[in-house]
């Protein structure tokens, strides 16, 4: 019998059965539409990534002294701000430099008193953070040459003064026993994890070190590198300027260390890849259950239908139509509960990239795979009951009650 | 020239570890254009003998020729090729595919034997219109009443132009009148040289027949020709 005759039969035999046969393929549906969702918004975060990684103008670099590790010596030479000053100087590449002073120190306004994380930096760390100001103005580098004790708080430095932020600009409060005037708030940010920068107040870099917290040594120093160099070409750079400033000799490992903080995305790119890895895997064991499930109806079916079967057989249908049915069938049922899969999965995948506002690509590949997979699943569980179709005996089946 | 020639047919079951002996012998043959009736109590043999004219299934020994072909020996496709071209069946409880047309299931015997579409579609509506169903060729089993049922199986027995036109019970599930009926289709096409085989354990029944062998315990107890009127 020709490969139609048994679709159509296949095709018809769904459809005396329709509810039975929908919910047979639920597990198959559920398979492929989280295989197409996961694929597709997989894909749409990756590329989002992607295109926030080369919009950025620049890339930062971060500089920390060593942390001497394990039982190698390294000499925990800290990194000062002469290291940064020879970086600006350094003409190779039009980086811009960054060095920080960290600490925590009290704050003191009229009655009130709290802990605060304290930055003393240049002018340009502003823009190289991408920080913006609400109101007043950053320290400026006159500011900061002539160690002016003025500061920047961050947003809810004010609330946590009882006070507003606003409401504090201009005003005078008490850094760790020094005087210093509020002239301006920033912006809120919102907390990036391990800082919030709308907890913290900054200070010009040399009123840091010579009022504040009395060192010149750093605790990092960024460098913003233009695209047009690659992040190891920078670090190249910066290692041969360090290197020279530390007077480290030849063979000698380094005494500081650079982290490219791009890497991070790496690390979250393949976060994601694993993550969607995992799903499909699931996906797949849900695919496996819904084939054991159409496994379980055929068997039903060819149960039922052991008199058509007989019949079938009475008539002249060979062993290979027999089994050509039954296997067609099944595979007709994965692959509805499929079509419908891919149904859901991309319209759940297109609603996620409405709301995260992600470009939707058909995941072409993926509904085509998880298709095909699921006809896979039909073929291979729809064997054992199509084969006991065939194998019943016509004269036993035919007076089968 | 003999369509049926069969010489001490046996057939063993084993049931557990008791073997059932349904056929101990069985010989006769059947002419051309024969109208034979086949009758015996339930348990006398008288289905596994069917099964095995019908080429449902294999004898344990003896021989079995259809047109002159030793069948006995064939087993599972060969078999059904056999059945496909070589007998018509029709079955007491019709066994029409419920959600096919009368024309789909007279056209099922053809898509077994790989006949093309076109040739379908003609030698069913014409198997259709011998038994004078061509005009509800397109109703369902459930739209026609017992005897168009019947009838569309007959149609479905004669498409393959089969040796054997074989017959269980035909009119078991029908009233007497639709039953005479089809008796009389059954004549119609014996007259125009059919050979029929009908399994009953009506008498009526099996007194429109021409022959009537009687199976019991596994043997045949007579074998009568009735006297041309």
């Amino acid at each position: 019998m020709v490969l139609q005759e048994s679709i159509s039969t296949a095709i018809d035999s769904i459809r005396a059965n329709l509810l039975r046969s929908l919910l047979t393929t639920i597990a198959i549906v559920i398979g492929t539409a989280s295989v197409i969702a996961m694929v597709g918004i997989g894909s749409s975060a990756q590329r989002a990534i992607d295109d926030s990684i080369t919009n950025l103008s620049a890339r930062t670099l971060s500089v920390y002294p060593s942390r001497g590790r394990g039982s190698q010596k390294i000499s925990a030479a800290p990194l000062s701000i002469s290291d940064a000053d020879a970086l600006i100087k350094d003409q190779e590449i039009n980086w811009r430099v960054s060095p920080e002073i960290r600490g925590s120190k009290s704050l003191k306004y009229k009655n009130e008193s709290i802990s605060i994380s304290v930055i003393g930096a240049r002018e340009s760390y502003l823009s190289i953070q991408g920080y913006e100001i609400d109101q007043g103005a950053f320290f400026t580098e006159r500011d900061d040459l002539a160690r002016k004790r003025v500061a920047i708080i961050g947003s809810s430095v004010g609330t946590e003064l009882k006070t507003s932020s606003k409401a504090l600009v201009g005003e005078e409060v008490d850094l760790g026993g020094v005087t210093f005037k509020i002239i301006g708030v920033a912006k809120s940010e919102g907390s990036s994890g391990w800082s919030n920068p709308d907890e913290q107040i900054y200070i010009p870099l040399l009123t840091a070190s010579d009022r504040v917290f009395g060192r010149d040594r750093v605790d990092s120093i960024r460098v913003e590198v233009p695209n047009t160099y690659t992040p190891e070409e920078a670090m190249i750079s910066i290692e041969r300027v360090l290197r020279r400033e530390h007077d480290i000799g030849p063979g000698e490992e380094n005494n500081f260390r650079i982290n490219d903080w791009s890497q991070f995305t790496d690390l979250q790119k393949q976060a994601t890849a694993i993550f969607s890895a995992l799903l499909i895997g699931i996906a797949g064991i849900s695919l496996m259950v819904g084939g054991i499930g159409v496994m379980n109806i055929m068997l039903v079916s060819v149960t039922e239908r052991t008199r058509e079967i007989g019949l079938r057989k009475a008539l002249g249908a060979t062993h290979q139509a027999i089994l050509l049915q039954f296997i067609i069938e099944a595979v007709t049922l994965c692959i509805i509960g499929g079509i419908i899969g891919v149904i859901f999965g991309s319209s759940l995948y297109f609603l996620v990239t409405v709301f995260q506002d992600w470009v939707f690509t058909i995941p072409f590949s993926a509904i085509l795979g998880s298709v095909i997979f699921s006809a896979c699943v039909g073929l291979f569980f729809g064997i054992w009951p199509a084969r006991k179709a065939a194998q019943l005996e016509p004269a036993v089946a035919l007076r089968y009650e | 020239m003999n369509v049926i020639q069969v010489k001490d047919l046996t057939k063993h079951y084993s049931l557990g570890t008791q073997t059932v002996e349904a056929l101990r012998g069985v010989s006769f043959g059947i002419e051309q254009g024969e109208f034979i009736a086949i009758m015996g109590p339930s348990g006398s043999g008288k289905s596994t003998l069917m099964n095995i004219i019908g080429c449902l299934d294999s004898p344990t020994d003896g021989t079995y020729h259809l047109n002159n072909q030793e069948v006995s020996t064939l087993e599972g496709d060969e078999l059904a090729g056999i059945r496909n071209k070589e007998i018509g069946f029709v079955f007491q409880n019709f066994h029409l595919l419920a959600r096919n047309s009368a024309l789909d299931n007279v056209m099922l015997p053809l898509k077994y034997a790989g006949v093309d579409k076109e040739g379908q579609l003609k030698r069913a509506k014409n198997a259709l219109s011998q038994v004078g169903l061509e005009s509800r060729m397109d109703h369902q089993p459930s739209e026609l009443s017992g005897g168009q049922q019947q009838r569309v199986a007959i149609a479905r027995a004669l498409v393959n132009n089969p040796s054997i036109l074989f017959a269980d019970e035909p009119t078991g599930n029908l009233d007497s009148q639709t039953g005479h009926d089809v008796m009389q289709l059954f004549h119609n096409l014996h007259q125009q040289g059919q050979t029929i085989i009908l399994i009953t354990h009506e008498n009526e029944v099996a007194a429109e027949a021409q022959r009537t062998i009687f199976i019991k315990d596994g043997l045949i107890e007579s074998d009568i020709r009735k006297e041309k009127l």
